[in-house]
């Protein structure tokens, strides 16, 4: 049995509000295409003899499409290309169903080209399978923006056997829970506590908006809600511990911390409090009418006798570590030697 | 740090307003789509309905003297904009007291002094409209801005995009909402429109587009509100494409064979924009549903007296045949 890889590229991501308030990247669905050839060339490279993908919106398709006709004739090894067999809707309920879709053929990784959005979906359905995470725009906190040739090329030594669990990694979740029920949503970031009521135009982009955050990791060199805490107390993303920041106005702070907000976006956030936050702990939201804001879009409306809650678990998703992959295939020499052309080459562990 | 148009700032009697318009602009079109079928509507109507938020969300950010260019499905963005309701219906019958003296009809209600450049037969006329108002504002040095109301149908054409182009290149205060409501008349735009997203075309001519939801007034508001500030700050044209659905056929008498069953029925239980902003607003303790109740009442009496006074008016007479018809400059 040739290596299954599931792919997930969504081809609504990048249209947001922030193109208006920030001047956040477009993110063409035609780039997004050939980022998908470019992965099956780097998954085919090391041996993966079949991609699983979600149906595509046309943009994506046939910029894909017209790479595979003109690869034809190069031969080099690709994996074979199967989609998916399902209804598209063009909403949130397409990951979801294409995710169980590929736990049904038993993909050996998922591999979502999407942002933090798109992630967070895929993350609360795909089990114990391992993701490869490509951003498709520059305002993300969880994926990350890569060569899709490399991710392709470490993800398919991950999944031929090549390399094993030592390239994979074990993300943090946030957990959010809403009147007693403790899994009503997740994020893999962040979770911003704002003011405003409703999930309008999903982004959050205003500091004074936000009272409360809560975060799984927080690097300094992040954009978004999560630089905050990465600014004040850096949780890297192996770390057994989280962090939950108080926010005040930029008044009241002396002196205010200057953070990336979005992109182009670098405004003066103050800060009330911070303190590290342990995996199991069920923190109350202190309940005031507002929303909450999932990997930085509002997507849970809190009326006045809404409970809610966040908790930090170490249990989330598994990724792959295209650096530590391509670092192991190096210390290896895994990819010494000329490329067979064979698409389904046996996993051959070095002794 | 950017000021921009959270729906936070709305007030309860910004947030009545909006459930207002949309729910005058339902009933006005409800109401056309039964006394239409009586026979005594002359010509063609196409409805808003369904598309309700989308001329709420924007117009809650115009001022009278901004303006407006629409499409032939032009009743709610003509509500929204201030026009009187019942000069409208009126001018839909006919009618010599019309908005525009019974000879426009429901396809070219249009009200220069509430800034509504005119509904608009020819599909893709309104986009070119917004940029000949945007350029006088821009050499007179106002505020104004123009914003012009296209279908996914309209998108399409040549004008359309023009209009994009011209906007960019003279740096123009215009906003171009598209409102893309699944079908070009019969035709669905999977099979119509290249693309997923309309708003990317806006790529092509280094503006920003974004796509929000159609059926959400908090969306609408939210983008609107940041496309049109952009836009009187001197940041130039943008795009919003508005995801939506309409209620009624192209025109009234369409019988939609090119919809799946049940379509709308559905769409009306999970999307309509009323419900949602019914149970938004009252789940969120701002407005208690008595108070939009009392709205339902108020709308629905304006609306009946509407079109009364829409059937009781006088026709045009033969003498204003040649009235009206060349404007001297």
């Amino acid at each position: 049995m040739p290596s299954v890889v599931g792919v997930i590229a969504n081809p609504a991501s990048g249209r947001d509000i922030r193109r208006l308030v920030s001047g956040a990247s477009v993110f063409d669905n035609a780039e997004k295409g050939s980022m998908v050839y470019r992965l099956m060339a780097g998954l085919g490279a090391v041996g993966v003899g079949r991609v699983l993908m979600m149906p595509a919106a046309s943009g994506v398709s046939e910029s894909l499409r017209r790479h595979l006709r003109g690869h034809a004739s190069e031969h080099r090894p690709l994996p074979e290309l199967e989609t998916l067999p399902m209804t598209v809707r063009h909403s949130a309920r397409d990951t979801v169903e294409a995710v169980g879709a590929m736990l049904e053929r038993d993909v050996a990784a998922i591999v979502v080209l999407g942002g933090d959005g798109t992630n967070r979906v895929v993350a609360r359905h795909c089990a114990e399978i391992p993701l490869c995470t490509l951003s498709t725009g520059t305002n993300n906190a969880f994926p990350r923006m890569r060569e899709a040739t490399v991710a392709g090329m470490a993800t398919g030594l991950v999944v031929t056997g090549k390399i094993g669990d030592e390239a994979l990694r074990r993300e943090k979740i946030l957990r959010v829970g809403l009147n007693g029920d403790p899994d009503h949503d997740c994020a893999l970031v962040d979770v911003a506590v704002c003011a405003e009521r409703f999930v309008g135009a999903r982004a959050v982009w205003r500091a004074a908006d936000v009272s409360e955050l809560f975060v799984a990791s927080a690097s300094p060199d992040a954009v978004g809600f999560s630089a905050v805490a990465g600014l004040l107390d850096p949780v890297p993303r192996t770390a057994g511990y989280g962090l939950h920041v108080w926010l005040t106005s930029a008044e009241d702070a002396k002196p205010p911390l200057t953070v990336p907000l979005a992109p182009g976006l670098v405004v003066p956030v103050g800060i009330a409090g911070h303190r590290r936050i342990e995996p199991g702990e069920e923190i109350p939201i202190e309940p005031r009418p507002g929303s909450l804001a999932l990997d930085g879009e509002r997507e849970i409306e809190i009326g006045p006798g809404d409970r809610p809650t966040v908790r930090l678990e170490t249990g989330g998703p598994l990724t792959v570590d295209v650096e530590e992959a391509m670092r192991t295939a190096a210390r290896r020499g895994l990819l010494n030697g000329a490329l067979t052309a064979e698409a389904d080459v046996p996993g051959d562990e070095p002794s | 740090m950017t000021e921009v148009a959270g729906a936070q700032e709305l007030g309860k009697e910004q947030l009545l307003d909006a459930y207002r318009t949309m729910r005058t602009i339902r009933e006005f079109e409800e109401r056309l789509h039964v006394e239409f079928a009586t026979g005594e509507i002359p010509g063609f109507v196409h409805l808003y309905a369904g598309e309700e938020a989308i001329a709420a969300g924007v117009m809650a950010h115009l001022d009278a003297d901004d303006y407006i260019a629409s499409t032939h499905r032009g009743h709610g963005h003509a509500i929204a904009k201030g026009c009187d309701v019942k000069g409208m219906m009126k001018e839909i019958y006919g009618k010599a007291d019309g908005l525009c003296h019974g000879k426009g009809g429901s396809m070219h209600i249009a009200d220069l002094d509430k800034g509504m450049l005119g509904a608009n037969g020819i599909v893709g006329g309104g986009p070119p409209l917004v940029c000949g108002v945007g350029l006088s504002a821009k050499v007179r040095g106002t505020n104004q801005v123009a914003v012009s109301f296209t279908g996914d149908g309209g998108s399409n054409q040549g004008t359309t995009l023009e209009s994009m182009n011209l906007a960019a290149v003279w740096d123009l205060p215009v906003v171009f909402v598209i409102e893309n409501n699944g079908y070009a008349e019969a035709t669905s735009t999977n099979f119509s429109t290249k693309g997923l997203d309309i708003a990317k075309r806006a790529d092509g001519f280094g503006i920003p587009g974004v796509v929000v939801d159609g059926h959400d007034f908090f969306a609408v508001y939210e983008a609107a509100g940041e496309a049109i500030r952009r836009a009187r700050e001197g940041g130039g044209p943008s795009l919003i494409e508005c995801k939506v659905n309409r209620y009624y056929g192209h025109f009234e008498g369409d019988a939609q064979t090119y919809r799946a069953p049940n379509e709308v029925e559905n769409i009306r239980q999970e999307k309509d924009c009323l419900m949602l902003f019914r149970q938004r607003v009252t789940s969120a303790g701002l407005v208690e549903d008595g108070e939009l109740d009392r709205i339902d009442e108020e709308v629905k009496q304006l609306i009946d007296e509407s079109v009364e006074e829409g059937k009781a008016s006088p026709e045009p007479g033969e003498e204003y045949l040649l009235t009206d018809v060349y404007v001297s400059y």
